[in-house]
């Protein structure tokens, strides 16, 4: 979580370029440079209230390329990947695929997400991704909110789910897993994912 | 010359002055195209780069002089101002600072504008730091900087937008419209002789209302990778042999600072001396600020007799001086057509 405090000092720019701008080039082929600052990505996003930095000042701290700022700030974990910034964006740039290249370095660089169990959820899922080539939701709730100690969170909801037939205990599997699973052996190793 | 047929005078041999002789001349007037310099081409023949095409100026202004040159109609003067204006019925007793008299039938001013004096903000240092120049001087320094070896090169330059202009406390509270673009147009040619340079660009805002000048600036700032920072600096100090500029980066809302080795400052273009001296001399009209202003309903014409085109009237880029020339030129030809 970013504080004022990360705010109180003069800001040296020394680069025109960042090394995080070039790797978001290269990984997210988005080039930052096309951004307008117009804001209307921040306008429109569905969480910027509850953003600790909106998605406009986000580009802006790329291109500064404050880096260590941007793996801790709380937006990278209240974004829920809506798409609007980059429906909406004129320079189409991809706001939620950097969002998910910081997240994704965060983790691997062990920054805890600012909001419970988001690890968590996120090793669950694609556990079950790799065993049934899919996300079976019963199961993956079940074992979400036992792991996380929320034992009665989705009790009523899922009963009532179940009773009319919405919710299936028993995980499907795609045809092929065996296709899934070359797939997560060719990902280079790295922590879980 | 030819005594028979009337005659326009034109002041100013700049991009606008220029395109009005030439074409006054075309018609089959005669036109006698004043200059205080010892050639022709005023602003335009100091620059390095001009935008949004990168057509070199020098080219330009060239193929202007020999136009004007060839034409047998046009007389240019070099060296050569007003002295005194003696205004007859349907015309004007001129005498020239070579102490020629000479009787005209309709004057076009086209003289220019002048620069704001930096030495109002002394905050940027013009004059006291070393390295710290105006946008003219620079286009200067780019020429130099050809011949340079490449470790002489500045390495961090930074341009410095509405340096007095949008500024009411110095009295020039509008928009000098063109410095966007040759800022642009500046960083972008020190990146091109230097590609290591990095440059950056303080704006409020950048204005490029004209046809090709988004995609210019857009350029400059994607493929010529220009870095621009939005907020006006607000001081320079020297600092271990460096510029540093402190300003706020009013994009995230923070202090920023950057150590230059080059500031570049785009002061705001305001109306020249002689604008206003003309325009007295005259009897054109002007505006709050000096520059020359026109008839309502009639675009291109001050006073009786009196037109006037390009920077005397608003800082203008050399293709908006030309288009003004031209049209100053046709309201003279219309005018001496109905005589």
């Amino acid at each position: 979580m970013l504080n004022t405090e990360d705010f109180y000092h003069v800001w040296r720019i020394d680069q025109t370029s960042s090394l995080l701008r070039e790797e978001i080039k290269e990984y997210c082929h988005t080039n930052i440079e096309m951004c307008l600052e117009c804001g209307k990505c921040s306008g429109g996003c569905s969480n910027a209230h509850i953003f600790d930095i909106t998605p406009r000042k986000i580009i802006q701290l790329i291109k500064i390329g404050e880096e260590a700022k941007l793996l801790k700030m709380d937006a990278l974990w209240s974004c829920v990947a809506c798409q609007l910034c980059v429906d909406r964006c004129p320079s189409s740039i991809n706001i939620p695929r950097i969002m998910d290249y910081l997240r994704e370095k965060a983790y691997k660089q062990n920054i805890p997400s600012t909001r419970p169990n988001v690890e968590l959820f996120h090793e669950l899922m694609l556990g079950n991704i790799k065993k049934f080539g899919r996300v079976p939701e019963a199961l993956l709730s079940v074992e979400f909110n036992i792991k996380s100690k929320q034992y009665t969170k989705d009790a009523e909801m899922g009963m009532k789910m179940f009773f009319k037939g919405k919710l299936n205990p028993i995980p499907a599997r795609v045809k092929d897993i065996q296709m899934v699973r070359r797939m997560f052996r060719n990902i280079p190793a790295q922590r879980e994912g | 010359m030819n005594n028979s047929v009337k005659t326009a005078l034109i002041i100013g041999g700049g991009m606008a002055g220029m395109e009005a002789a030439s074409k006054i001349g075309s018609a089959g007037y005669n036109a006698i195209l004043l200059e205080k310099e010892d050639h022709l081409g005023g602003i335009m023949k100091q620059l390095y780069g001009s935008f949004p095409r990168w057509d070199n100026p020098q080219e330009l202004v060239g193929q202007k002089v020999k136009i004007v040159e060839e034409n047998p109609n046009v007389t240019v003067k070099i060296n050569t101002t007003v002295k005194s204006v003696q205004k007859k019925d349907e015309s004007f007793l001129v005498e020239l600072s070579s102490n020629e008299q000479v009787e005209i039938d309709a004057v076009v001013l086209a003289t220019g504008f002048g620069f704001f004096d930096t030495s109002e903000y002394g905050e940027y240092g013009h004059g006291s730091f070393d390295n710290v120049y105006t946008a003219l001087e620079f286009e200067g320094k780019l020429k130099e900087m050809e011949s340079w070896d490449k470790k002489d090169l500045p390495q961090v330059v930074a341009f410095f937008k509405c340096v007095g202009s949008r500024d009411r406390s110095k009295g020039y509270p509008y928009c000098s419209k063109i410095c966007c673009m040759f800022t642009a147009k500046e960083a972008g040619l020190m990146k091109d002789i230097n590609p290591d340079a990095k440059c950056f660009v303080f704006y409020m805002d950048y204005r490029a209302a004209g046809k090709e000048y988004e995609e210019f600036v857009r350029s400059v700032i994607e493929d010529k990778h220009v870095r621009y920072v939005r907020g006006r600096p607000a001081k320079v100090l020297p600092e271990n042999g460096k510029l540093m500029i402190r300003a706020e980066d009013t994009l995230m809302g923070v202090p920023v600072e950057v150590a230059a080795d080059m500031i570049v400052l785009a002061n705001a273009m305001i109306p020249s001396e002689a604008t206003k001296e003309l325009a007295q001399l005259f009897g054109a009209k002007t505006d709050q600020y000096g520059f020359i202003d026109y008839i309502p309903g009639h675009p291109t014409q001050t006073g009786d007799r009196v037109f006037f085109a390009g920077g005397c009237g608003f800082p203008v880029e050399s293709l908006g001086a030309q288009y003004q020339g031209a049209a100053a030129a046709a309201d003279v030809i219309a005018l001496l057509n109905q005589d």
